[in-house]
């Protein structure tokens, strides 16, 4: 039986028009993945040859002991997971904290700063790197892991999907935790975190990803070849080394393995990415 | 506050935080009848400020990052606009001048140009494409799921990793595209030369970002109300009158939601920017974060780059104030 998740009946001609279109289209999207997989099997000479083989014979993998072996790139990628990881464990931990207390206390000024924020969502980044930039090094942590760590800590979207995670749920059990004498940290720690779990996976993974692609705040808040991460890196390699296609794509390919390999088994926490840009409504 | 099991109304909270009242005055305050107005205030004045502070604590350590490095910056850019010098040195007040010079500076207003250009030319083909696969996502219903992984993927991949694979599409010699043209007997054109380096650009900006939007429209779309398509059904519509008349009206305040972030997006572009072109050929493809870039971090001129900031940071809030206006506008019937 043929599932359809859309209304309506379609006549199989419809609908075998639609799947040629999404075959044609993910062909689109997806080839260039395969193209660079391939240029990076590829040595230099059989690079060029015309017309090209479609599958690399004989397949070459200098370019990947190259670059995992005798180049800065492993200390990139790790310089990359250090500071995804380290903001994605900070924020989740901070934004569930501000998230639930925007949620469940009232305390004096909730109201205005939660508007402050949602106004801040709508300010670009690059509209405030200059500001940021001279404040980070006014206190002096430019060129530190703080620098890639800290400011990325300023995002409220966090605070709000927190919030919409926690707000509903019900007020009873809180106040029954209350009146057996629980702490409002311990509320929070021990009853809201629990039953928020798969709010807090969709946020570190959100955050994961946005400081895993990030690139303009690194090249400009670091300039130390020790902090250099993986997006710099790769980048830099255009202006370095010739033009070493090989390697280049070899690069390529080794800085999608990590994302991919978490895309795998959290598919859907990434795609409510997607749709957790509904809540800067 | 809660009512006891003697009718009396009782402030209770967990005597082992803050330690602002004493077990004692708790134990004597459980009939208020007891309690002079005095003492339940003073009781009810702990309670609140207590209440008040654990808020403040809690918030705070997201508060200050936030302050930090998002409220200030987006106050001093403005102040940062009047001055002139360099970031790391010394500056001094220009007032206006800054802007007098951005406006007559023909490279400066090649960027906002650009920026505009790259703009209009994404934004309409993201929305359009992500609908379109939203649709035929829908339609596919569970054996989609590898497309729907296919459409995202080229959404996880940084800017400057897309830069890289396109320049080796679109490389003379053994660049995919590049063949692929001379395989139907064209000469393959220049892919970043100067006419075609920001079309080229938009295209993988498109690239990236359908399949955002399309899973976002997917979700859209499933949460639409089943009865009015049951309806047409019955009247024996077919799939595109369906869409005219009954999918698209429903879908109109999420697609400008769509439209305006993805706006916002493309207006800050500057990853692919700096690795594929540099700006170039020529400034046909400075854009305006990459200028910001360019004058501050690279020339030491913080002045232009701040103005040009600011124009940034206005054009955003008109256009989220545009859509904020037409969202509350009259209800689609």
């Amino acid at each position: 039986m043929f599932h359809s998740m859309g209304p309506g009946r379609w006549s199989p001609a419809e609908r075998a028009t639609a799947y040629v279109l999404l075959i044609a289209l993910s062909l689109v999207l997806i080839v260039p993945f395969y193209f660079v997989v391939a240029t990076s099997l590829r040595n230099s000479t059989a690079l060029f040859e015309y017309p090209p083989k479609l599958i690399p014979d004989p397949l070459y993998f200098g370019n990947f002991e190259r670059l995992l072996f005798h180049s800065e790139f492993p200390h990139w990628m790790l310089n990359t997971l250090f500071v995804a990881t380290t903001v994605a464990a900070l924020k989740v931990f901070i934004d569930s904290l501000a998230g639930y207390a925007f949620a469940k206390i009232d305390f004096r000024g909730r109201n205005g700063l939660f508007i402050l924020m949602i106004a801040m969502l709508m300010v670009p980044f690059g509209a405030i790197l200059i500001p940021l930039y001279k404040i980070a090094r006014d206190l002096g942590i430019t060129n530190t892991y703080l620098a890639l760590i800290l400011p990325p800590l300023a995002n409220p979207l966090g605070i709000f999907l927190m919030r919409q995670f926690i707000v509903g749920l019900p007020k009873d059990l809180e106040n029954a935790a209350r009146l057996d004498g629980v702490s409002e940290f311990g509320i929070y720690w021990r009853i809201i975190l629990p039953l928020v779990k798969p709010g807090l996976v969709v946020l570190a993974v959100i955050v994961f990803t946005e400081q895993y692609v990030s690139f303009l705040w690194p090249l400009v808040s670091v300039s130390d070849k020790s902090l250099t991460v993986m997006t710099v890196g790769v980048a830099g390699m255009r202006s370095f080394g010739g033009t070493n296609y090989g390697l280049w794509s070899a690069a390529a390919v080794m800085a999608l393995v990590p994302i991919t390999l978490l895309f795998f088994p959290l598919q859907r926490q990434f795609l409510a990415r997607s749709i957790s840009g509904a809540l800067k409504q | 506050m809660y009512l006891d099991d003697e009718g009396g109304l009782g402030v209770r909270w967990p005597v082992a935080e803050f330690g602002m009242v004493k077990l004692s005055q708790y134990v004597r305050a459980r009939d208020t009848r007891q309690l002079t107005s005095q003492q339940h205030a003073s009781l009810r004045h702990r309670y609140v400020l207590r209440r008040n502070l654990t808020g403040w604590a809690f918030i705070l350590p997201a508060v200050i990052p936030f302050t930090l490095f998002l409220l200030i910056p987006a106050m001093m850019v403005f102040w940062w606009s009047t001055q002139e010098g360099s970031i790391t040195g010394a500056t001094r007040f220009v007032g206006l001048d800054n802007w007098a010079y951005v406006v007559s500076r023909s490279e400066v207003m090649t960027s906002v140009l650009n920026t505009v250009k790259f703009a209009l030319m994404s934004v309409p083909l993201i929305v359009a494409a992500g609908l379109g696969v939203a649709l035929l996502l829908q339609r596919v219903g569970r054996a989609g799921a590898v497309f729907r992984f296919a459409v995202y993927f080229p959404v996880l991949v940084p800017g400057v990793v897309a830069g890289l694979m396109w320049i080796f599409m679109t490389h003379p010699d053994f660049g995919l595209l590049s063949l692929a043209s001379r395989f139907v007997g064209l000469t393959p054109p220049v892919w970043l030369g100067p006419g075609t380096a920001l079309v080229l650009l938009a295209f993988v900006d498109v690239w990236r970002s359908v399949g955002y939007w399309a899973v976002f429209l997917l979700a859209g779309l499933m949460g639409l109300p089943r009865e009015l398509y049951e309806a047409a059904d019955l009247d024996g519509a077919n799939a595109v009158r369906r869409f005219r008349y009954i999918t698209l009206p429903q879908l109109r305040p999420i697609l400008l939601f769509v439209v305006v972030v993805s706006t916002i997006w493309a207006l800050q572009i500057f990853d692919t920017v700096w690795l594929m072109t540099r700006g170039g050929p020529g400034t046909s493809t400075v854009t305006m974060v990459f200028y910001v870039y360019m004058e501050a971090l690279q020339r030491g001129e913080v002045g232009p780059a701040a103005a040009i900031s600011v124009m940034l940071l206005a054009g955003i809030l008109v256009l989220t104030a545009i859509q904020m206006r037409l969202l509350r506008g009259p209800k689609v019937s």
